[in-house]
């Protein structure tokens, strides 16, 4: 009897936090639907049943958020498909390998993550314009892959190690080269720690605006937080237009929520899975 | 290592045995070259990446380089004197100071609040537990300009709906409040918007933690009669324990190294060193004042503090690194 | 040798200039024809050039005849990028020193222009000057992108600030439109007492409360010659400050915390709760966002009924000087389309683009073209205060370390302090130490 209530309880504290966690995501879209009179009084409306598509039509009506999705989705997904190659073959050498400069690259990758990227602006601008990269998607994946590919290795590392290593010996027994091995048996089984360390550079390469913004002066060539952040601070004479912002807010967050829906299952487990065995 | 052999398999990854202590000892002593070409990729990739900045960095630690020199007149090399002005700088202090706390409290109540979330869904019948998943999905899918932009709106001074919220209790008038001009505030939003952002991560994360604690286990406990703390702090705890110093850890480094959401709050709200971290005093000094020799010893300082704070922990990891 | 390239160009330019404004003015048809006529007389390389604006200040359309009038005039063309306000310090520093990817034309904030030009972003234009629009071209701008008799950066447009305040309000106060500054506060505090409204005089609004400390002859910090010094402390800039905590606290119905985000919209309808806001010093510009509601165009229409605008008196009469908005513009040290840049500076500078801005209610940099500007308005009045404020608009200092100042949000934080009750002797000299330390970079 008491369970029941208890699980009762349990529920209802779950729908609480759940409407608590939700209520951000909810008002952007409520607000989205709104005009500018509903939203402007100062008793809010809480639902938008007098909604107006008229804020997705204006934030959508010169092609720039196309343009920074376009910009978004391909410097993205340039940096992962490289940055999960480079870093899968990495954790290979560091988990499975002595070598001379094992320990320096080692603690280069560690210690590289807390280098403050604040500071070195100025010198990557400087360093694309030379090589002419500036406004280019190659320029901006460059810096970011060195951005991400030593935390992605690190992660990796544990991953690889968590797979024992007989089993590569019985396949190169078979006759599998070492590589070959790694190919077949321990790539495979890498897969979860694969989702999760690419959910993670997914995350900081979308988020990255500051660094874009000096890089990326072309207006045709900003990324989606770039182009919402500007849309943020620029909208109409400093008053801000927030069913248009709110717009331009659910539809950075759709490609986002798309990708997690597709990835979360695989990406806890792998987390947890790196992290037991690691 | 005291790490208690893994739950039953349910993963996939799960080695058939306990992990093969040094695998690396059997291996052949002949020196390979495959291991370099291994990290070629890499260790190319953060030489193109980060080698002409940093070793820029570096050299303008030592110099007096401002807009001017920017604009194309010689840098002087001044010797320690931008480490000397930031080192017996208050400002600086207070912001290092403040940034610390700022991480910790934030990594402490994220993890807090995650860890009871994630026993929450183990306890609550299925509907509730994707209710709340769903939920948090949602927020945790939320990109950091969207989430800050959104929180702008909520918090809103006139039209913000939780100023009007805190106004129907009686006797409270919110309405018109800025929330973002008194500091403690201002750090309290941001740590609100941080902690809101981060939990579902380390929920779905001990969650999936719990869900390989078997309920055999659990019985058996229950059966030599030890109650749900007892239980929770003997049998799960230990078992998610990894998971934990993973999730803690990860939560230290992005809370010391918060930049974005901080910048953005400042620029929807008020400027200025009252309101900074350390990323955003950096950028501050660099990119907002163009005191570049300035921020690149700021930059330099704070790595080595990284380094001095974190150093027991680095060499723990290397040790484990090398005996692995 | 580089000289006589350089002038040769310069004689071009200013031979393709005239025509331009010819153009312009009278037949637009026949003197384009003659324009490329002469392009091809002279083989003019034709330049393809890049204009950077802040933010979305300046209208499409503008934009738009910028672009086909520099094709018309130069044969290149001319690429425009908006770069965010927030932006604009951090590209303009990293992208004007280098040649490659330097913007051949930029604009910048007033405020910033005196730091970029110090430090030789930008190229002399004092041979183009009086082709510009010379004395013309408003004086407080031109201060601020000039170093001694050399002028650098130019104006672009200016904004000025009004006080815009609800005429049904002060008609049921029983209260007239103030005539001097200690009347502004009376009338305030009058209909603060009456419980009908006040000034919205937002704390950390200190572009607004600047033109207390000017309208008593103080200053925000002053050269000697060879150095800014910070005159917060002096006894006018304390006389100006008293007199605004004065109003702040009998006749002001923001917080101190308030800052100017919300300042424009403070007397519509939709804001007035509790005591209203009767009145706002605002940016001339603000007049888009206030009015009526309406909810079929889902915009502001003005309601001469019910709104008004005056100009902030001094303290003896007149108008009180405010802080000057707008910005500069001006073509960087290190273009290597010098040609081509100057034949946008032209266009923006003939009548054509000149009478553009000012009937987008733009303040033009010509004071020329003023009268447009003050006729030119979506209602009437408004641009007229506008421009009887801006004869007297000042601008912060034009010292190189101006930005860092804005930057660390002095200012603010010092007014904020006053408006919370502090003993301003001390806030003062407080906040001169704060900007002593940066204003000269």
């Amino acid at each position: 009897m008491t369970r029941t209530l208890l699980r009762g309880s349990g529920a209802a504290l779950a729908v609480l936090l759940a409407a608590v966690w939700a209520f951000p995501v909810y008002w952007m879209i409520n607000t989205s639907f709104q005009t500018p009179g509903s939203i402007n009084r100062l008793t809010p409306t809480f639902f938008p049943t007098h909604g107006t598509l008229g804020n997705y039509t204006a934030v959508l009506a010169d092609n720039s958020f196309l343009a920074g999705l376009g910009m978004s989705v391909t410097i993205t997904a340039l940096v992962l498909v490289v940055c999960v190659a480079f870093a899968t073959l990495a954790s290979f050498a560091i988990a499975r390998f002595r070598f001379r400069s094992r320990g320096a690259f080692v603690l280069a990758i560690i210690i590289v993550q807390m280098l403050p990227a604040e500071a070195m602006f100025i010198a990557q601008y400087k360093m694309l314009a030379s090589a002419n990269l500036l406004n280019s998607v190659l320029g901006v994946s460059i810096i970011y892959l060195a951005m991400v590919v030593p935390f992605t290795t690190w992660m990796l590392r544990g991953f690889v190690a968590g797979v024992p290593v007989d089993l590569e010996e019985a396949a190169m027994i078979d006759g599998c080269t070492r590589m070959g091995a790694f190919r077949r048996i321990t790539f495979p089984l890498l897969a979860p720690g694969l989702v999760a360390s690419g959910v993670f550079a997914f995350v900081q390469v979308w988020n990255e605006f500051a660094l874009a913004s000096i890089i990326l002066t072309e207006n045709e060539k900003a990324t989606l937080p770039l182009w919402l952040r500007d849309f943020a601070q620029t909208s109409n004479l400093g008053v801000t237009e927030w069913g248009q912002v709110m717009a331009g807010s659910v539809l950075v967050a759709i490609p986002v929520i798309v990708f997690f829906m597709i990835v979360q299952g695989r990406m806890a487990q792998g987390l947890v899975g790196g992290a037991v065995k690691g | 290592m005291t790490t208690p052999a893994p739950a039953p398999d349910t993963v996939g990854t799960e080695p058939a045995h306990p992990q093969t202590p040094a695998p690396t000892r059997s291996r052949r002593p002949r020196r390979s070259k495959l291991p370099l070409w291994l990290i070629l990729p890499a260790v190319g990739t953060l030489l193109v990446g980060l080698a002409y900045p940093v070793t820029w960095q570096i050299i303008n630690s030592f110099k007096e380089y401002g807009l001017a020199q920017q604009f194309g007149q010689p840098a002087e090399f001044v010797g320690l004197q931008n480490y000397i002005a930031l080192l017996t700088d208050s400002v600086f202090w207070t912001i290092a100071i403040r940034s610390v706390v700022f991480m910790a409290l934030t990594a402490l109540i994220t993890m807090a609040i995650g860890i009871l979330m994630a026993l929450l869904m183990k306890a609550v019948p299925t509907w509730s537990r994707i209710v709340l998943q769903v939920a948090m999905l949602l927020a945790w899918s939320m990109p950091i300009v969207a989430q800050m932009t959104v929180a702008n709106w909520l918090i809103d001074d006139r039209n913000g709906v939780v100023n009007y919220a805190l106004s129907l209790i009686p006797g409270v008038d919110m309405v018109g409040h800025n929330w973002l001009v008194e500091p403690l505030s201002f750090f309290g939003v941001a740590m609100t918007i941080i902690v809101w952002a981060s939990v579902p991560f380390v929920a779905f994360s001990v969650y999936a933690g719990l869900t390989q604690v078997s309920e055999e286990v659990l019985e058996a406990a229950q059966l030599d009669g030890a109650g749900r703390a007892q239980t929770l702090r003997l049998i799960i705890m230990p078992i998610i324990r990894p998971v934990l110093v993973i999730l803690l850890l990860l939560q230290l480094i992005w809370d010391l190294r918060v930049f974005a959401q901080i910048q953005l709050l400042q620029d929807f709200g008020a400027g200025g060193e009252r309101y900074d971290l350390l990323g955003t005093y950096i950028y501050g000094l660099g990119i907002g004042q163009s005191q570049f020799g300035m921020a690149s010893a700021a930059a330099m300082v704070v790595m080595v503090l990284t380094i001095a704070v974190s150093w027991g922990y680095v060499r723990s990891m290397l040790k484990e690194d090398q005996e692995s | 040798m580089k000289k006589t390239t350089l002038s040769a160009a310069a004689l071009l330019a200013v031979g393709t200039l005239g025509l331009a404004g010819c153009s312009s003015a009278d037949a637009e048809a026949e003197a384009s024809t003659s324009s490329s006529e002469q392009a091809a007389e002279e083989t003019v390389e034709p330049q393809d050039i890049t204009l950077w604006l802040a933010g979305t200040d300046t209208p499409e359309a503008l934009i738009e005849y910028l672009k086909t009038e520099y094709t018309d005039v130069n044969g290149g063309s001319l690429t425009v990028e908006q770069i965010g306000w927030g932006d604009l310090i951090s590209s303009l520093t990293t992208a004007l020193p280098d040649s490659e990817n330097t913007p051949d034309v930029a604009e910048v904030g007033n405020t910033q222009a005196a730091t970029f030009t110090t430090v030789g972003a930008f190229m002399d234009l004092t041979d183009y000057y009086d082709e510009f629009g010379g004395d013309s071209l408003l004086p407080g701008f031109v201060e601020a992108g000039s170093i001694g008799d050399q002028v650098y950066a130019l104006p672009y447009y200016f904004g000025s600030r009004a006080v815009f305040y609800r005429s049904d309000i002060y008609e049921a106060a029983g209260v007239e439109v103030p005539t001097t500054l200690e009347e502004y506060t009376e009338v305030n505090a009058s209909m603060k007492e009456q419980g009908l409204g006040g000034a919205y005089l937002a704390g950390r609004d200190w572009r607004s409360g600047i033109s207390w400390i000017f309208a008593n002859g103080g200053e925000i910090a002053e050269y000697d010659g060879s150095e800014w010094h910070a005159s917060l402390s002096s006894d006018a800039s304390i006389a100006g400050m008293e007199m605004w905590q004065d109003l702040f606290e009998t006749g002001n119905v923001a917080q101190s915390t308030d800052d100017d985000t919300t300042t424009y919209s403070a007397i519509n309808d939709e804001f007035l709760s509790g005591t209203p806001a009767s009145s706002t010093l605002a940016p001339s510009w603000a007049t888009w966002t206030l009015g009526d509601y309406d909810e079929e165009t889902e915009g502001y229409v003005w309601n001469p009924e019910t709104f008004g605008v005056y100009a902030l008196p001094g303290v003896d009469g007149g108008t009180a000087p405010v802080f000057a908005g707008g910005s500069n513009i001006g073509v960087s040290a290190a273009t290597q389309n010098v040609e081509g840049s100057l034949d946008l500076m032209g266009i923006i500078f003939s009548d054509e683009y000149q009478t553009m801005l000012a009937e987008n209610g733009m303040g033009p940099a010509n004071l020329d073209y003023a009268d447009i500007y003050a006729e030119n308005s979506y209602f009437e009045g408004v641009n007229a205060v506008a421009l009887e404020a801006a004869s007297n608009a000042k601008l912060t200092p034009a010292a190189a370390g101006w930005a860092s100042i804005e930057e660390a949000g002095i200012m603010e934080d010092y007014f904020q302090a006053v408006a919370e009750g502090g003993d301003v002797a001390t806030l003062a000299a407080e906040a001169d130490a704060k900007i002593d330390e940066l204003i000269n970079g």
